[in-house]
């Protein structure tokens, strides 16, 4: 009788709550709307961008969510390639989180073409030494890659939810069977092994392409020569390692905490402990590249490193980067019982979520503050309101995609819900 | 004179049109009371008669005439350009051959084609702009006459010991270029070096350096800049997709993005003309047109360069510190000067060996 009212009220919270977070999502989506409206109708005036800084705050976040994914990707994979014990309550959500950072990414990627119109060039002319073109088309077939995985990671319980459910997720967990229905042992299995053929080819293609690629953007580029080095794409795929794993450790005790699930403190306290890991990784490398970029004496990297450590925007690397990015994570999980407690993972999560932007801004800005030329004008260059308008919408628009999958789809196991 | 009056092919029109030019010269007319049947009567004593011109060709006199009758049509709006190059696609190759199938087709026109590209596919001759046609022309006529042969490379020396920093070239490339507020194809750099009393100023111009090779060529993840036979650095605007990826890439700055801005109310016809970069005419300035939304940069101003002017830096030049020629042609004096130990090129061990030369 006790638990029947505890789950009534727990449940009237939860619907309050819910109304609450939609309300403020379409808040953030119809103030992204204007941004979008300012971007469309002034073109990319509506920006702080100049010739001199021609990339800002969109493709910050663009190699920001692609990192999210790639992170997400590969913490999916631990459960169905390397078959890590407990990571399978996690694993499409990891899924179904770089899925919809993949579109976040895209939609930035949009926004920040000076021509829109011509999204689609990329695949009727390419340049086979563009690592670019290579990009676009590796987003792509990651994409797929990642929409595969899903399907056949939920397609058991697709069935499942479409039989027991009337309702709208039953009708959409129909459609998306895609019209296999055989939930038999070995229809399970097969399942099971497309799933892991295709994490397997996902891993290359999110390490090497998806991610790495991205960091290969920036390295290949000589002419600026704080990006132009081969540990730069390394370092691309361990932060994006980090930003990955931290959003699936936030989610994962957030929905706990809101959905009722339980938490298992072993998974919790493996994940905390791999993320702490890599988060001890990903600052020695960056560390390393520093000094060998500060040891050459050359001008461009001193130069954009003292930018970075004592420029305008010496906070965001300080502050955001380093300290929230870094220090905060390593101090809130390096005692082993610390790790086990969900406020501290969820909180260490958040702090790196938040940290990494600040790392992918500090890769993209300060290389462009210092002129290629000694007597060109120095780059200046903090985003526009518009641009932080639309990208609070994107960002939204990610975030809504996200809540209405976790409603609708089953993105947690069946038969492994605690409710 | 119906040669003006509809596209067809090149060299169809060329062989077509000299033969008219041998009929009887146009006399200048009596316009007393000009109405329109006396203009019709005046164009009637002019006309030659079709058939008897088409027989002095070596081609098919029928095909000549039921082309030209078609093409009318075709102007009149009675029949489609693409029907009219479906019709006559196949009987035009057999008729003229090769000259046929290399012959750009100037019905389509990448700004306002006539007919679409996929028509465009399936014709046997091959495809190409007004633009394109003029500058083969303008080719073989060189070529015959011994310069500008096809190893034309394009470049320019500038000796600084005579550049006194008046920054014209700027202020001509703006004018000749046309380009908008925040993009300035060409800079002069200024140094100042020494303390008191021995001080060196040192004004370095800075076009395109149209590099050998250029990283902004290699990143274009659409092809939209890539480099031509004669060593510019070309931009295609109409495939830009504005990612600005090269203007990362450039180790000069050189390239600059096209905003949308205007110097509206600055001066008279601000934005009414564009430059015809690249050989193409695009009107007016118009919002959301290209080349705004797109890079842009110093192209040695082509399409002077292609009617035999130097670019508009050059020519204005005060103190003569600009020189432009063909590097290829060991006669010239931008080879002889670029091969001077005083030469040098800016930023050498980036390794994009460019076709813009110093003098120390």
């Amino acid at each position: 009788m006790a638990t029947q009212t505890q789950t009534v009220t727990g449940r009237l919270r939860g619907n309050r709550l819910r109304i609450v977070w939609y309300v403020l999502l379409i808040a953030l989506l119809a103030i992204g709307a204007y941004g979008g409206y300012l971007r469309v109708t002034e073109g990319l005036r509506s920006t702080n961008l100049t010739s001199t800084v021609p990339w800002g705050a969109w493709v910050a976040f663009y190699i920001y969510f692609v990192g999210l994914s790639a992170g997400a990707f590969l913490v999916s994979t631990l459960s169905n390639v390397f078959e890590v014990e407990g990571m399978h309550e996690i694993e499409r959500e990891a899924l179904f989180v770089a899925v919809v950072s993949m579109i976040v990414a895209l939609t930035f990627v949009m926004v920040d073409l000076g021509r829109m119109d011509r999204l689609w060039h990329p695949f009727a002319w390419r340049q086979p030494l563009s690592v670019l073109s290579w990009e676009v088309h590796a987003y792509a077939l990651y994409v797929v890659v990642l929409s595969g995985e899903l399907y056949f990671s939920m397609r058991g319980d697709l069935v499942a939810t479409s039989e027991t459910d009337d309702g709208l997720r039953g009708r959409i967990a129909g459609l998306l069977t895609l019209g296999r229905t055989d939930t038999s042992q070995e229809a399970l299995e097969t399942d099971r092994t497309w799933l892991k053929r295709l994490g397997i080819v996902g891993i290359p293609l999110a390490i090497v392409f998806v991610h790495g690629g991205t960091g290969n953007l920036f390295a290949v580029a000589a002419a600026r020569s704080y990006w132009f080095s081969a540990l730069f794409p390394v370092i691309f795929i361990t932060s994006a390692v980090v930003s990955g794993m931290a959003l699936i450790a936030l989610l994962y005790v957030l929905r706990a905490r809101l959905g009722g699930r339980t938490l298992d403190p072993a998974l919790l306290e493996r994940m905390a402990a791999l993320f702490v890991g890599f988060v001890a990784l990903d600052a020695s490398l960056k560390v390393l590249e520093a000094f060998v970029g500060l040891y050459s004496l050359h001008p461009g990297d001193v130069e954009t490193w003292l930018t970075i450590a004592t420029g305008e925007m010496w906070w965001s690397f300080w502050l955001v980067m380093v300290g929230l990015g870094w220090v905060a994570p390593l101090v809130l999980l390096h005692r082993r019982d610390w790790r086990r407690r969900p406020t501290f993972v969820a909180a260490a999560g958040a702090s790196v979520v938040l940290g990494v932007v600040g790392t992918r801004f500090n890769i993209v800005v300060p290389a462009q503050i210092e002129p290629a030329l000694y007597g060109l004008p120095t780059g200046e260059y903090v985003p526009s309101t518009p641009e932080w308008l639309l990208s609070l919408g994107i960002v939204a628009l990610g975030a809504l995609l996200l809540t209405i999958g976790t409603e609708l789809l089953p993105l947690v196991p069946r038969g492994e819900t605690h409710d | 004179m119906y040669e003006l009056e509809t596209p067809r092919p090149a060299t169809a029109v060329g062989r077509w049109s000299a033969m008219s030019a041998d009929g009887p010269m146009p006399a200048v007319p009596e316009t007393g009371s000009g109405s329109d049947e006396t203009y019709d009567a005046m164009v009637d004593v002019e006309a030659t008669d079709p058939r008897e011109e088409l027989e002095k060709t070596e081609y098919r006199t029928d095909l000549g005439i039921e082309m030209a009758e078609d093409a009318r049509r075709v102007s009149n709006g009675a029949l489609s350009s693409a029907a009219y190059w479906e019709k006559y696609d196949g009987d035009a190759a057999a008729e003229f051959g090769e000259a046929y199938r290399e012959t750009p087709n100037p019905a389509v026109d990448c700004a306002d084609g006539t007919i679409d590209d996929e028509t465009a596919e399936s014709l046997g001759c091959s495809v190409g702009t007004m633009a394109s046609i003029a500058e083969g022309l303008e080719g073989s006529e060189s070529e015959s006459d011994g310069e500008n042969g096809d190893d034309t490379r394009w470049g320019m020396v500038i000796d600084l010991q005579k550049c006194i920093g008046c920054e014209s070239c700027t202020v001509a490339c703006k004018a000749e270029n046309r380009t908008p507020p925040g993009v300035s194809y060409n800079v002069v750099m200024e140094r100042e070096e020494g303390e008191f009393p021995n001080v060196t100023r040192t004004n370095v111009p800075r076009p395109c350096m149209q590099c050998e090779n250029p990283p902004c060529v290699q990143v274009c993840p659409v092809s939209a800049t890539y480099k031509m036979d004669n060593g510019v650095v070309n931009i295609d605007y109409d495939r830009c997709i504005g990612c600005r990826y090269c203007m990362v890439a450039c180790p000069y700055d050189a390239r600059y993005f096209d905003f949308g801005e205007n110097y509206d109310g600055e001066f008279e016809e601000a934005g009414e003309l564009s430059s015809p970069e690249y050989g193409m005419d695009r009107g007016s300035r118009e919002d959301g047109e290209s080349p705004i939304g797109n890079v842009r940069k110093c192209n040695f101003c082509h399409h002077r360069l292609e009617r035999g002017e130097e670019p508009a830096c050059v020519e204005t030049c005060v103190g003569d510190a600009r020189y432009m020629g063909n590097l290829e042609d060991t006669d010239s004096e931008v080879n002889e000067l670029a091969s001077s130990s005083r030469a040098f090129q800016l930023k050498e061990k980036e390794g994009t060996d460019p076709n813009v030369y110093y003098l120390k």
